[in-house]
């Protein structure tokens, strides 16, 4: 079911077109992939989303109502501006955050508890946010973002700044909330991030709407099958076979690229036929790849 | 509502555990009873020293009248004034004066009088001193000066002694105020003037402390990036709200402190500051109106300091766009002499008629005078009126202010955020 419809909307400042007429919709249990490089029009999208900015044009509903400030409790966002209050108290940030998002004192609280728990940082709730450490800083943040159990949640960049460990439990965490049925859109410009935890994907570049769809779609539709086989054999047969675009044979290996559309599966059912397979290894292009083609590799991405 | 609700706790929470407003709310009361007991410190210090009058009296007509009003003691028993005749006759006066004023540079003395030969005609005396602005000495010697020569002049023509001293009886003017209620109280300039100044210093204190307190407490969220997050939950408009009436309760928390601190200051602190009572002596109205009129001005500044915090990134960029609010500030404190002088006056009721005035000039006028009920109607009105347009404006401009980091918007770039949908 799709909970939220995003329709056509549009957003100038001044001459710059930050979003143009962009339209996607997120369903329960996926985790969206928002992509594109600084400056595409990521931020001013989901800002619009959270009603923070208001379109120009189009419509943007939530659960089926047209999005309004009574929505923001269902949605829970952590905006690529990291910011906390330094002279808070860690447990006492969280219960506001909380209570900000509709929750009362008391289950604000005893959520913040648990979640303090989950991320190791229990024994610093009383301390002042501004002792802690960056990494710290921003898990605090992440918790504060899913304090209220949003349906939705919206990160942008979240990974940018945690170690690899702690990209490892937010990864985790994300998987989580997705088995648990809430949508996630996932806003960077990290392709390869996206790449390994994305269902759907929606890229954009100069705010205009590049591409979209379920990833393994896009990767069969825009990738560039293509194996490394080695083999033993008549090689002869190989040419025969449908579905090649292009095929280089040394003899007892052959580089293969596929056909759009072609998937690897019915491609190797034809082969096992043919010749004995001693190894072989597939290459997908990476969204990156498919972004540059796309977007004609006029862009900054790191 | 909840959600302003929240923002104001967390606004009031972390500024009432602040240290500035703890200090701010101790070290007011101090300033009030410095302000009250340095008067008095003042006046005692008055009694302290006898004055050496030295008298080169050319007619020997004046001094022995003079010695004789001039007879006041200290509190100590001592006589205030000791005044010595010395001898001249008009071939050493000119080294006896000479040798006197010496005796002046040096200290020695405290002033020297002389009365020429031909006094009665011309009625002019010279005074000589190191300070010759002592007001209180100047007055006395020249109203006992004068009335010793008007009883001269009338001696002169034959009249009556008896009659003489009725006719030359010195006037005693006491000043006393009658309010609307037809209470009477002994009050004069200073303690008008007092007492209204400190009431509106309070006043402009504590709204720019506040004003300016909000401000950079925007301008603190702005730099530190949680804007967004609190955007997440709530709209523009409920963060301005929280900030501004958290802020603004706890001012009324700060005044309430000071207020028990005040009541007990006048019900226990009467025997070692007698001036005290004499000062702040107000009706409950005057305490009323007085919160009304922080409140109503709070908010006219407040709005407006949220509004420069919005289009600010740094404490420097905002104290310099404050500037202008600071003047509509300063403007009414600068004229609060002239209103005191004339509380009824045409231009007194006009400026205690405008919204950016009125907060401190009607207070001081409602202080001074009994105005016409409707014209405080008339500002508590005009008041509101602009604090609604103020934060219809504000709002539209804060939202996206609140967003925009960079360089510092120009005029026409705020007036085309308002139009923003």
């Amino acid at each position: 079911m799709a909970i939220l419809e995003v329709e056509k909307i549009s957003k100038s400042f001044g001459a710059l077109k930050a979003v143009n007429e962009v339209s996607f919709s997120v369903e329960q249990g996926h985790i969206y992939g928002l992509l594109g490089p600084n400056g595409a029009g990521k931020t001013t999208a989901i800002r619009m989303i959270m009603n923070i900015l208001i379109p120009d044009a189009g419509r943007i509903a939530l659960f089926g109502q047209n999005m309004n400030d009574r929505l923001k409790n269902k949605i829970g966002y952590l905006p690529e501006e990291r910011g906390v209050y330094p002279k808070m108290k860690v447990l006492d940030l969280l219960v506001f955050m909380g209570e900000l998002h509709g929750l009362s004192a008391k289950s604000a609280a005893e959520e913040a508890g648990v979640w303090l728990e989950r991320f190791e940082l229990s024994s610093r709730a009383e301390n002042k946010v501004e002792e802690l450490s960056k990494g710290n800083q921003q898990k605090l943040q992440f918790i504060s973002t899913i304090i209220h159990n949003p349906e939705l949640i919206i990160l942008d960049e979240p990974f940018s700044g945690l170690d690899p460990v702690n990209v490892n439990v937010l990864r985790e965490i994300m998987l989580n909330i997705k088995e648990q049925g809430k949508a996630i859109i996932f806003s960077t410009h990290v392709m390869e991030a996206a790449e390994k935890l994305c269902d759907e994907i929606l890229m954009i570049n100069n705010g205009l709407k590049v591409l979209d769809g379920p990833l393994t779609d896009i990767q069969n539709r825009h990738g560039k099958n293509s194996f490394h086989l080695e083999y033993r054999g008549n090689g002869e047969a190989l040419k025969q076979l449908s579905g090649v675009r292009r095929l280089n044979d040394f003899g007892n290996y052959a580089e293969i690229q596929l056909q759009d559309g072609v998937s690897a599966n019915a491609f190797l059912k034809q082969i096992v036929d043919q010749v004995e397979i001693i190894g072989l290894q597939t290459r997908k292009s990476s969204l990156n790849e498919i972004f540059i083609e796309l977007a004609g590799g006029g862009n900054d991405h790191e | 509502m909840n959600k302003i609700l929240t923002l104001i706790k967390r606004e009031y929470k972390e500024s009432v555990y602040k240290k500035s407003f703890i200090i701010m709310t101790i070290l007011m009361p101090l300033l009030m009873i410095g302000l009250s007991v340095v008067p008095a410190l003042l006046m005692e210090l008055k009694t302290e020293k006898t004055v050496k009058l030295h008298v080169i009296d050319q007619s020997g007509l004046i001094f022995k009248d003079l010695e004789k009003s001039l007879s006041d003691t200290l509190g100590n028993g001592q006589k205030r004034y000791r005044l010595t005749l010395i001898p001249s006759n008009p071939q050493n006066e000119n080294t006896i004066s000479s040798e006197e004023k010496r005796m002046i540079q040096k200290d020695k003395i405290g002033a020297l009088i002389i009365i020429p030969a031909a006094v009665i005609d011309s009625g002019s005396v010279r005074f000589f001193s190191r300070n010759v602005a002592n007001l209180d000495l100047n007055r006395r010697l020249r109203s006992a000066i004068g009335r010793i020569l008007s009883r001269q002049r009338a001696e002169k023509l034959g009249l009556d002694p008896q009659l003489i001293t009725r006719v030359t009886q010195p006037v005693k003017l006491k000043t006393i105020k009658i309010s609307k209620s037809g209470k009477e109280s002994e009050r004069g300039f200073i303690e008008e003037y007092f007492g209204t100044f400190v009431f509106v210093l309070i006043l402009y204190m504590t709204l720019i402390l506040y004003g300016t307190s909000i401000m950079r407490s925007i301008v603190q969220e702005k730099s530190s990036r949680i804007i967004e997050a609190l955007l997440s939950g709530a709209n523009p408009f409920q963060l301005m709200a929280g900030k501004v009436i958290g802020q603004g309760a706890v001012g009324l928390t700060q005044y309430l402190l000071w207020a028990i601190f005040g009541i007990a200051l006048v019900l226990y602190g009467g025997n070692f500051m007698p001036v005290s009572s004499k000062f702040f002596n107000f009706t409950p109205q005057i305490f009323i109106y007085f919160i009304v009129f922080y409140i109503l001005g709070y908010f006219v500044f407040s709005v407006l300091y949220a509004a420069i915090g919005a289009l600010s990134n740094t404490d420097q960029e905002a104290q310099q766009l404050s500037f202008p609010v600071v003047f509509l500030l300063i403007i009414p404190l600068m004229l609060i002499g002239f209103i005191v002088k004339n509380p009824d006056s045409g231009l007194a009721v006009i400026l205690s008629l405008i919204p950016f005035f009125s907060p401190i000039i009607m207070f001081a006028r409602i202080n001074l005078t009994s105005p016409p009920f409707f014209e405080i109607f008339t500002a508590i009105a005009l008041l509101v009126l602009t604090i609604f347009l103020l934060i219809w404006i504000v709002a539209k401009i804060y939202r996206v202010g609140i967003l925009m980091y960079g360089k510092r918007p120009s005029l026409p770039e705020i007036i085309r955020w308002m139009r923003y949908k």
